[in-house]
């Protein structure tokens, strides 16, 4: 009888032993990850990440969305509010992914990023970035700055050997730029933001870092209408009236833009790190200004409380939704890893933000703009990404009407506050 | 004074130099978007209007070898979708317009307006509720979710041309069916369709472009790129900060072509007199 | 007479069912819903709360933005029926005859700029105006090399006429296939008694061609205007409107002042504003046409 029962018994282990692999396969998990990676080289890094973490974790399987930028906006919004977000996609952070958080769409990943080594991997300041109400919900990839991108050679046609780090003396370059018959700076005015980041640095290096973080935590009671803003509209009137820009500009994109500087049409754009990469694009041999273009920090202003190492800057991140699973947080944790992310740096020419990860960083231009985010002493994140979807806009629009001379500063100005204060 | 000849002539003269003036213009855009297609980025950057310059084969090659993008799988999936929409909303519209224009009952006026409600509503603002009602039903990441609002929305242009025509004909001919022994379907059928070839046509090409064009739509729904229509397919040529116009240029050209060519092959369903008289036979 | 109305219905279901069905589920219902939004203050995410009443159409009313868009539009109404649909009747009229030589080749050369799509045109367009390479700045360096190059899009001044020579390009052809269609209705006996009783070419068009042709010239008219307050594409694909919404269209605003703002609420209330002017005009129009018709 003994026997007996023992044989079955192990019979039924043996049974089960063999149906545990087939209920693990069973079910795989299944992660969604929406990133922007439609260019051929950025496609393939991101299915070889995919595919490598799937071959380490057979039971997970990742399906990827790969979209361009606009459409992904437009695609994710709707989706967000139908109320079921993918579980890794594409941030900015700033005030869409606070909407986002506040609203509960959201997963907490504070635990897994803090209590282990995933938090030392990138700078605190970047984190913030990514929290909403103090929880992290999103990891960062790429963080850079805003910088001037110009044509050494047109600057030393009127005397220019460095980039002037002084703004009366930046004035002084634009005129004699003009009298040379050279366009100073490009400016697709029409896109909008390439013009709000101008405005954004004048104001940023008037009233310094504390003007921004006193105006966004609300100490600042006057808000936007706040005389150092009300003059930085001025400061960018007045450069306005010298007539710095290309023909059209209230017209022209950010293509546009870029297309003058490429081609040596005009001498600088104040343009983000991925400026030399877009600029390439629009040349006939693909290499742009190459050793021609420098790269320089926004000039201080005379008197005003900023640093020039006060930066404005932004980058990307991948979000995690509310119902993602585990995997797909060990998944994101893979991918913003040192090692992928020199991976990154080399394929996609983006700024990593893991510490570490600049050795992948080929290009001295984009070094240059990597120091200049390391050593910054405040960082500002891209007004129209860091408000609100709505406050952005109208920031956009009111900067776009100073300089069409619609509305004078303290009108643009009144008309931002209105909209950051609408909560 | 003007001989008959003149009098005929001088107008058609005048007729053909307009014509010609206008297809011109009108090419003008063609010719930049398929010259495009064949420029490098540099050079389309620089000089978009002149001829290329090197003259760069392989984009339009690449994209129709498939080395690059997806153009195949989309066009398949586009002929598919559009292929569905147009045959549905013709199914349904006639069905419906028949209804309208010839079948007297009362709320038929009320009806009618009730469909034509459906022009007058800017549809991009109701865009998240309609993803509700797709998802609702299961049909996300599906063909048919994107077939069947599309054929929603065709219904009131398409009710209302399709009635308006059915309108027009005759009573004498209905009232020689029903003697012949027909009721209203059989009037539907053998009658008013025969008929009506050119406004079929018409809105069939209409519910043709609107699909094949249709862009939002399919990017909410989709999900799996192996579903991707066509204008979805334009996205692998867009960057975040940059785009490659060029090969965007070549692609889209591309996906003109199959529209154009089923325009023209409808166009011998369009042609004057080949109905004949209504009251013939 | 009764088992006749009775026995009706069973057929109208079958003719009408479908549609009906179909069109209410994907339009009138997200319709209703998207405008009982309009009466909050939301921005799309998480349970709709935070009821405003009419806050949002007070609001809208008083925009000054909102009021040049709505003065855009009428502009855009305007020269659709003074330009755009009396070009495509000319067109169809010609080529509609079968005489016509190279109908065909002229008819899907006009129609083409409908097939082209939005992201498309809207380059190509900014390739033609582009001040500094564009086709525009190549006719000024050819025949007036002294005068400067008007920025068409990127001054506040002339941004919407561009606009309108794009959206004339886009639909003419569109107006002129439905008056072919139309057309085509008109039996050929009637113009052969026409032309045998002696009459010239603009006699029969006038007396014959154009009375027979009104139901689908009143139709063309009733998509030119409802169709141009509800454009969108064609002004977003140029510039969004903008500079300082010179070209800005209430369906533009809607967009960005509603949508892309995350104020869905507002969006809403111009969707159904939008809506009652289109409703004003379409029931004003049928009870003109329906005075028409009975002539």
């Amino acid at each position: 009888m003994k026997r007996d029962q023992s044989w079955r018994a192990a019979a039924v282990c043996l049974a089960l032993s063999l149906l545990v692999p087939w209920a693990a396969s069973a079910d795989p998990i299944k992660v969604t990850w929406w990133n922007i990676g439609t260019a051929a080289n950025d496609r393939a890094l991101n299915t070889a990440f995919a595919d490598e973490y799937m071959k380490a974790h057979p039971n997970v399987q990742i399906d990827v969305t790969v979209l361009e930028n606009e459409a992904f906006k437009s695609k994710l919004t709707t989706v967000m509010q139908s109320g079921s977000p993918p579980d890794l996609f594409q941030t900015w952070g700033g005030g869409v992914l606070t909407e986002y958080g506040k609203a509960g769409l959201l997963k907490d990943i504070t635990g897994p990023v803090k209590g282990s080594s995933w938090y030392a991997s990138q700078a605190p300041g970047v984190w913030q970035n990514y929290s909403v109400n103090g929880k992290i919900n999103a990891v960062a990839t790429d963080m850079g700055a805003i910088t001037f991108w110009y044509n050494k050679d047109l600057l030393a046609k009127v005397g220019y050997k460095t980039f002037p780090t002084d703004w009366d003396d930046f004035l002084a370059l634009v005129k004699k730029l003009k009298a040379a018959g050279i366009v100073p700076i490009a400016l697709g005015a029409g896109d909008k933001w390439p013009a709000m980041h101008m405005w954004s640095y004048i104001a940023l290096r008037l009233g310094g870092g504390q003007l921004f973080q006193d105006t966004f935590s609300g100490k600042n009671t006057k808000g936007f209408e706040d005389p150092t803003f009300i003059k930085a509209g001025q400061v960018l009137k007045d450069l306005t009236a010298l007539k710095p820009f290309q023909d059209g500009f209230l017209g022209a994109t950010y293509d546009d833009e870029a297309s003058l500087v490429a081609n040596g049409k005009a001498a600088m754009e104040l343009m983000g790190q991925w400026a030399p990469n877009v600029q390439k694009d629009k040349t006939a041999d693909k290499m742009g200004l190459g050793s021609k273009l420098g790269s320089a920090p926004f000039p201080a202003i005379k008197g005003g409380k900023g640093l020039v190492t006060d930066v404005i800057g932004g980058g990307g991140g991948y979000a995690v939704g509310k119902n993602a699973s585990d995997a797909a947080i060990d998944f994101l944790k893979f991918l913003t890893g040192k090692e992928n992310q020199i991976r990154m740096a080399e394929t996609s020419g983006i700024i990593a933000t893991a510490v570490g990860a600049e050795v992948g960083i080929k290009d001295p231009n984009a070094k240059l703009v990597k120091a200049i985010v390391d050593k910054s002493t405040f960082f500002q994140l891209y007004l129209d990404q860091f408000l609100s979807p709505a406050a952005g806009g109208v920031v956009n629009d009111s900067v776009q009407t100073i300089l069409a001379g619609t509305a004078t500063p303290a009108q643009a100005c009144a008309a931002i506050q209105a909209a950051y204060s609408d909560k | 004074m003007k001989s008959p000849l003149l009098r005929r002539l001088v107008p058609s003269i005048l007729e053909y130099f307009v014509c010609m003036v206008l297809a011109g213009i009108v090419l003008i855009p063609l010719y930049l978007s398929v010259v495009g297609g064949f420029k490098s980025s540099g050079q389309l950057a620089i000089d978009p209007l002149g001829l290329p310059n090197p003259f760069l084969w392989n984009q339009y090659g690449d994209l129709l070898l498939g080395t690059v993008g997806t153009f195949w799988r989309s066009l398949w999936n586009s002929l598919f979708v559009a292929g569905a929409t147009v045959f549905l909303t013709l199914m349904l519209c006639v069905m419906a317009a028949f209804a309208l224009a010839r079948l007297p009952f009362r709320g038929r006026g009320l009806l009618n307006t009730y469909f034509m409600l459906g022009l007058l509503f800017p549809l991009a603002v109701a865009i998240l509720p309609l993803y509700l009602q797709i998802r609702t039903v299961g049909l996300l990441d599906s063909p048919w979710g994107v077939v069947l609002p599309q054929v929603a929305f065709a219904v009131p242009m398409t009710v209302l041309l399709l009635r308006g025509f059915f309108l027009s004909i005759p009573q004498d001919l209905e009232d020689a069916c029903a003697i012949d022994g027909y009721g209203p379907l059989g009037f539907l059928f053998y009658m008013v369709l025969p008929l009506s070839t050119p406004i079929l046509s018409t809105t069939a090409v209409l519910a043709l472009v609107s699909s094949w064009n249709n862009f939002f739509l399919p990017l909410l729904v989709f999900n799996s790129e192996n579903l991707f229509t066509l204008p979805l397919g334009v996205m692998s040529f867009q960057g975040q900060h940059a785009s490659d116009w060029q090969m965007i240029l070549a692609y889209l050209t591309l996906v003109m072509v199959p529209a154009v060519a089923l325009f023209i092959a409808a166009q011998r369903y369009i042609v004057a007199g080949l109905t004949g008289g209504a009251l013939k036979g | 007479m009764m088992t006749k109305r009775r026995s009706k219905w069973p057929l109208l279901l079958l003719l009408l069912g479908p549609t009906f069905l179909l069109f209410t589920f994907f339009v009138v219902v997200p319709v209703i819903e998207a405008a009982v939004f309009s009466l909050y203050k939301w921005n799309g995410l998480g349970p709709l709360g935070d009821f405003r009443g009419l806050n949002n159409f007070w609001t809208l009313f008083q925009n000054a933005v909102f009021h040049k868009a709505l003065t855009n539009n009428l502009a855009i109404v305007f020269f659709s029926l003074v330009v755009e649909v009396p070009l495509a009747l000319y067109l169809a009229l010609i080529l509609g005859r079968s005489r016509f030589k190279f109908a065909v080749l002229f008819r899907t050369i006009f129609f083409l700029p409908y097939v082209f799509s939005e992201i498309i045109s809207g380059l190509l367009w900014q390739f033609i105006y582009h001040p500094q390479r564009g086709l525009v700045h190549a006719f000024y360096a050819a025949f007036l090399p002294d005068a400067s190059v008007p920025a068409v899009l990127g001054n506040p001044d002339t941004v919407l006429a561009g606009i309108m020579v794009v959206i004339v390009w886009k639909y003419f052809g569109f107006h002129m296939s439905i008056l072919i269609a139309g057309l085509q209705d008109i039996p050929e006996e009637l113009k052969e008694a026409a032309r045998m009783d002696g009459a010239t070419e603009s006699q029969t068009t006038r007396r014959i061609i154009l009375p027979l042709l009104l139901p689908t010239i009143l139709i063309s008219v009733f998509f030119a205007v409802v169709g141009s307050f509800q454009v969108f594409d064609t002004i977003w694909a140029m510039g969004k409107g903008d500079p300082v919404n010179a070209a800005e269209s209430v369906v533009t605003y809607l967009y960005k002042f509603g949508i892309q703002r995350f104020n869905i609420g507002y969006g809403s209330a111009v969707a159904v504003t939008i809506f009652l002017i289109c409703l004003t005009f379409s029931l004003t129009y049928n009870r003109l046409i329906s005075r028409v018709e009975k002539r």
